[in-house]
């Protein structure tokens, strides 16, 4: 059964080809304007890769904020159940997901069975996103990718007391402005994201294994940050950035 | 008929007393397709958005109006009487105090600020409100709630759609009465040759802040969430509970809004939470989905208590903010996932 899964994101459209158990391959690609050209082209450049023909393909459910968009998707199935699967895909006894994208972040408990138990979302924010860092590597004129690294190196974490993305950017220009470290700056902000997500995850009940999911989950300032917030062990699949694409494929197996 | 327009936030206004005085009551519930920007002019936008599109309204609309009524509901609802008279023109404005509690002191109260009402009209209308008026006026209300009771009961057994309800509990506190019991008992006949309820749709409760736009039904039903119980002063709350035939009026309407189901803004909470507890009970349904309009407090702190007592009982229960607009698909993720979760155990979840 070769199965499809495509997580069509607000930054980012992610596939994942499973074939039964296997992961055969994944793939990122930006989103954009057009969000049917991102998916359509993904697919395509995915299944080249693997030198197969659509035809060959048994199923594909969508998920993600456009996963209504995807007209050949056999099913659209909800990020949030999604993420929980695919993150028993990597750890078959996790019990709390964490999935921060790019224009929201999510915490799902799953129970025992396997089940979503209990799901909470950030509401309509980009406080606690991806986005948010975005925002925040663009004042500080910094490659996303090096976030992490730069905040590792930090002193002292700076305080960003503004839940709200543009007050925070304001007040990052501010500490800029003042001669703040940009190490300590990017500190404070990987602290702020995490302070929000604490109080959203507070709402429902954490319990461990936890994994941690979507495209900020590979900023290593950000696990560290939450590991030491919430005092326990947080564990990341290389495969963090398509975990819900993952998820979509095995369900779709499983149709 | 002349309109009386009234502005409470949990069916606090008694429409049965301007019924009496000869005017067709009307439910302010402003118009989410115009927006607030009227009065924003003098309100902050961080005030409840719906309070803020009432007001909106009332600038737009009451020349069309003979009268307008504020009932103490929320506290939104209590300092807008203040600003109404200062800036809505042209028709007479009256206040209808409402007690928090239902002891015996607030019911004398109550009966005293009914009685003081009364008496304003007839001052301001010139027109005669007596014990016949009165008692008509309640027998053609509760001819309202009983059918309304009939239809909704229809939610879930039929497919009726979230839309199809919105429409006539919007209908029942806007139409003049006489006209709406024609309609009501038109749409009993349709409902009731209605198909049964979907397959594929899951049936809820639906509790929290009264929905006023058609497109937030509409969104629940795209999710696949079908509303078959609610508690909102826009649905159940509103004809759940008959007017009783006693031989004072008064005393009845009294007692009549003492017995309705309470909304968020009275206390205690705990008859609240038992109506919910016997909707979900009465029509064994395992799922609630809780509510609240941004800035709308007494639901979002509400919440904090009655969404834990809930899924502390059994109950699938998810609770969010939502905005006032009627473009709200960002929704829609965790309606469907809330869908999926009650799917995926096939009732009740072991919290």
């Amino acid at each position: 059964m070769l199965a499809i899964g495509l997580d069509i994101g607000s930054i980012t459209t992610k596939i994942a080809v499973m074939d039964g158990n296997d992961l055969l391959d994944t793939n990122v690609s930006f989103t954009g304007y057009n969000a049917e050209s991102a998916w359509r082209k993904i697919l395509k450049d995915t299944l080249d890769r693997l030198q197969l023909k659509e035809s060959v393909v048994d199923r594909i459910i969508a998920t993600g904020y456009g996963r209504n968009g995807v007209g050949i998707a056999d099913k659209t199935v909800t990020e949030i159940k999604c993420h929980a699967v695919g993150a028993r895909f990597y750890m078959s006894n996790v019990r709390s997901v964490i999935d921060i994208g790019g224009q929201d972040s999510k915490f799902i408990r799953i129970d025992a069975d396997g089940n979503v138990a209990d799901f909470v979302m950030n509401d309509k924010c980009a406080a606690g996103t991806g986005r948010f860092l975005e925002v925040m590597a663009r004042a500080l004129e910094v490659e996303l990718a090096d976030f992490g690294k730069l905040s590792l190196n930090a002193r002292k974490s700076s305080a960003i007391s503004s839940m709200c993305t543009v007050f925070a950017e304001s007040e990052v220009i501010s500490l800029i402005s003042k001669g703040e470290q940009r190490e300590n700056i990017i500190a404070g902000i990987h602290e702020s994201i995490v302070n929000r997500l604490v109080s959203m995850i507070s709402r429902s009940k954490i319990e461990e294994p936890v994994v941690l999911t979507g495209g900020v989950a590979q900023n290593i300032g950000i696990q560290t940050a939450l590991a030491k917030k919430l005092q326990i062990k947080i564990r990341v699949p290389d495969t963090a950035q398509v975990n819900g694409a993952i998820g979509a494929a095995i369900l779709a197996g499983n149709i | 008929m002349k309109t009386f327009a009234y502005f409470d936030s949990g069916h606090e206004f008694p429409e049965e007393i301007v019924m009496a005085a000869g005017f067709s009551p009307m439910k302010i519930l402003g118009d989410v397709h115009q927006g607030t920007a009227a009065a924003d002019e003098y309100l902050f936008p961080f005030f409840c958005p719906f309070a803020r599109g009432c007001l909106s309204d009332a600038l737009a609309n009451s020349e069309k109006w003979d009268g307008i009524g504020v009932a103490h509901g929320c506290d939104a609802t209590d300092h807008h009487y203040d600003m109404w008279r200062a800036h809505v023109m042209g028709v007479p404005i009256f206040w209808v105090n409402t007690p928090m509690k239902i002891d015996q002191t607030a019911q004398i109260f109550y009966r005293k600020e009914l009685t003081r009402f009364i008496d304003n009209l007839i001052k301001q209308y010139s027109v005669k409100i007596g014990e016949n008026e009165l008692k008509d006026a309640i027998r053609l209300s509760n001819q309202v709630k009983s059918l309304m009771q009939q239809l909704a009961s229809l939610r879930a057994k039929k497919d009726i759609s979230n839309q199809d309800y919105f429409e006539m509990t919007h209908k029942a506190v806007q139409m003049p009465k006489e006209l709406l019991v024609e309609e009501l008992k038109t749409t009993l006949a349709d409902w009731e040759g209605r198909g049964p309820f979907p397959a594929g749709k899951t049936p809820i409760l639906l509790t929290g802040s009264d929905v006023t736009f058609v497109e937030y039904m509409e969104l629940l039903d795209t999710a696949g969430l079908r509303v078959v119980r609610d508690d909102l002063s826009l649905g159940e709350r509103y004809f759940a509970t008959t007017i009783p035939d006693t031989a004072d009026p008064v005393q009845a309407l009294v007692t009549y809004s003492f017995d309705m189901p309470r909304s968020a803004t009275r206390v205690p909470s705990d008859s609240r939470l038992e109506y919910i507890l016997g909707a979900l009970k009465d029509t064994k349904i395992d799922a609630v989905l809780s509510q609240n309009m941004k800035f709308c407090e007494p639901y979002a702190m509400d919440a904090v208590w009655t969404v834990p007592a809930l899924k502390g009982r059994g109950y699938h229960v998810m609770h969010f903010e939502r905005d006032y607009t009627p473009s709200d698909n960002q929704m829609l993720t965790r309606l469907e996932a809330f869908k999926e979760t009650i799917q995926q155990k096939g009732g009740r979840q072991n919290v």
